[in-house]
């Protein structure tokens, strides 16, 4: 270190001003957040991923002769007629007496199942090699992405502040900035811009894929009127959940203090815990988050059927539904989230730290 | 103004189980500003503890107690302050996977301190050649080095620094050393510097104060603290060390041998030797007052201190 004293002064060359801001702390947690490896070798697999499965699900579609179509619609057709012709029958025979009607409080409409159209059947049903049918998979690959981005952006939340945690950095920084709840928050808002960020690249990736699958191997239909406007209200359904996971994921962290910690809290929930409430006590499902998930992203909600334990003196098993719509889904998983970070802010807020 | 002043402030950590621990016990401290201030005490003694109040990151007992820097109260004031004080407590805390100069580049960023700083700096810990490689790649002393560099970022007018030659190599200590002799003469900055090694206190620093079980114990200029302890011994060289023994009892010293030479006990006027032995036809070669080094000062203060019994600080113990 002998340099030290080869320096003439150590007061600066020019007059240092060291005056914090919210502005400047935002600024320097971008940075850190441009700059963390986990960040970029996530990024780096996301692409590679994104190749990967693209180039698989091109294999697994296909694009059949015009031929080879047209046996498929004949075979929905038969298929379609079929089903109405027992269907027909069943409400024929369930009206004579002594065949054994529906049980009592079932009418033979609900007894013998709503009518069968074309729309119930899928041509891909009926080939050995369907084309790619943007129209039915939209939805389930926009859930599926969401599903993807929010796990990523639970592992990114987590690290987030478990790395800041870990190294003890974050007590460093309030050497530069004592108030906690600015350090706290701008931590926050840069996790949320960047949630955010990783959910709408989720869903433009999925976009993106289903583009290359449609220009290649798609199914040469029109798509249905409202399609894209259901669509992009899921994705960005989508990229809210992956915001929501990614805060919660922060929260967690910060009220363990340790990012190992924080994930295990989760795997544990999630893998033991949502499994034995949906065994034990499947009434609560809908107070589970993965329900609340489902519910919050998936087109036209989730719907819990849970079945009754014995079947009734007619053989019929009870059934129950709940219905968990948007609103309600995005407002439970919003006030957990709340809930969560709020508690860690205040604990690092009031603790001492050492 | 002083630079850091604590007015009877105690800190409690309460610990499951057993009683609180009392880390500070009605702690006065008064830091004048310029110069290197010492912060010695034992382990345990509550030196880190003080300064983690100082800087906000532990809370003080409730309840009376007061507590400035830089002439702001803490914590309330503390981010009015914040940009004029530079800290290194224990060891530095830096992400590990990141390198030395954008460890520092990020904490340039949130205080809005210009990049030109950062290399500055680095250059005065002599990091630069290093300074893209990862942190967890560092030496301790070299982290200890970017810890100093970091904590000079701001250009501070109070530079706390909690061991700073931890994990150095001599050289390093010796040029750190040099750093903080050369930051409490510019006129502009004030040094606390906390540290077990009594040595680099004594060379280093131009004031001291001593902690003992949360409370401090002595304060004061060095040498006022060290005379304070001073047993007024004396030590005497001369040619027939048995004849002046035999001269100075006669006249009521109390006398013993020291390897060739005599040492004389209690001594209130030095002079009253010299004049005995010369009313004797015996002539000094040497007479020299022995003053304790900071270690003596230091075991004697902490060692035999009653628990209730401190100096108000800014008086020799």
């Amino acid at each position: 270190m002998s340099a030290v004293v080869e320096q003439p002064s150590p007061r600066p060359t020019d007059p240092v001003t060291a005056r914090s801001s919210f502005g400047s702390l935002l600024r320097s947690e971008l940075h850190r957040f441009r700059s963390r490896r986990f960040i970029q070798v996530v990024l780096m697999l996301a692409v590679v991923g994104w190749i990967v499965v693209t180039g698989i699900a091109l294999t697994q579609y296909g694009n059949p002769g015009a031929d080879e179509i047209a046996r498929a619609e004949q075979q929905i057709d038969a298929d379609v007629a079929m089903s109405e012709q027992y269907r027909e029958q069943c409400l024929a025979e369930t009206g004579e007496a002594g065949t054994g009607g529906p049980p009592p409080g079932t009418s033979a409409e609900e007894f013998c199942g709503p009518e069968q159209t074309r729309e119930d059947y899928e041509l891909a049903w009926y080939l050995d090699t369907a084309p790619f049918d943007f129209a039915s998979s939209g939805f389930d690959g926009a859930l599926t992405f969401a599903g993807i981005g929010a796990v990523v952006a639970a592992l990114v939340g987590a690290t987030w502040i478990g790395a800041e945690w870990s190294s003890r950095s974050l007590v460093a920084l309030l050497f530069w900035v004592p108030r906690r709840m600015q350090v706290i928050a701008a931590k926050a808002v840069v996790l949320v811009a960047a949630a955010a960020l990783i959910g709408v690249v989720a869903q433009a990736g999925w976009l993106a894929m289903s583009g290359i699958l449609r220009a290649f191997v798609g199914l040469d239909a029109d798509l249905p009127d409202g399609f894209w406007s259901d669509l992009l209200q899921t994705q960005a359904r989508g990229v809210l959940l992956t915001v929501i996971a990614a805060l919660l994921a922060f929260g967690l962290t910060n009220l363990v203090r340790n990012t190992g910690a924080a994930l295990g809290i989760a795997f544990v929930y999630l893998v033991i815990g949502e499994n034995l409430v949906r065994a034990i006590r499947p009434l609560w499902q809908q107070w589970l988050l993965s329900s609340n998930a489902l519910g919050l992203v998936q087109q036209g909600g989730y719907t819990i059927t849970t079945y009754g334990d014995q079947p009734d003196a007619s053989g019929m098993v009870e059934t129950t539904e709940y219905y968990l719509g948007h609103l309600q889904a995005g407002v439970f998983l919003a006030a957990v989230t709340v809930v969560v970070v709020a508690v860690g802010t205040v604990l690092f807020a009031k603790r001492d730290l050492h | 103004m002083p630079a850091v002043q604590l007015t009877a402030v105690s800190k409690s950590y309460r610990r499951r189980g057993r009683p609180p621990q009392r880390a500070l016990d009605n702690l006065d401290l008064l830091v004048e500003s310029g110069g290197v201030h010492g912060f010695l005490g034992p382990n345990g003694s509550g030196k880190t503890t003080t300064i983690r109040v100082l800087l906000g990151l532990v809370s003080a007992d409730a309840g009376g107690g007061e507590i400035r820097l830089l002439d702001q109260p803490v914590p309330s004031g503390l981010p009015d302050v914040i940009g004029s004080v530079g800290a290194l407590v224990e060891t530095p805390l830096f992400f590990p996977g990141f390198s030395g100069r954008l460890n520092l580049q990020l904490l340039a960023e949130a205080a809005g301190v210009s990049k030109a700083r950062v290399e500055e700096c680095l250059e005065l810990v002599d990091l630069r050649s290093r300074a893209d490689d990862r942190f967890k790649g560092y030496s301790l002393g070299m982290k200890q080095r970017l810890g100093i560099a970091a904590a000079l970022l701001k250009a501070p007018r109070l530079l706390i620094l909690d061991e700073p030659s931890n994990g150095l190599d001599p050289a390093g200590i010796r040029d750190v050393r040099e750093l903080i002799r050369r930051l409490g003469r510019d006129g502009h900055t004030t040094v606390l510097l906390s540290s077990h090694l009594l040595a680099e206190i004594q060379q280093v620093c131009d004031s001291v104060s001593i902690l003992a079980r949360g409370r401090c114990v002595a304060s004061g200029p060095v040498d006022e603290v060290l005379a304070s302890r001073g047993t007024g011994d004396v030590l005497v060289q001369i040619a027939d060390p048995a004849a002046a023994a035999g001269v100075l009892q006669g006249a009521g010293f109390s006398v013993s041998p020291a390897d060739g030479a005599l040492m004389v006990h209690s001594v209130a006027t030095p002079s009253d030797i010299t004049r005995v032995l010369a009313g004797s036809g015996l002539y000094l070669e040497e007479l020299r007052r022995v003053t304790p080094d900071l270690e003596s000062a230091f075991l004697a203060i902490t060692g035999d201190q009653p628990h209730d019994g401190p100096t108000a600080p800014g008086t020799a113990a």
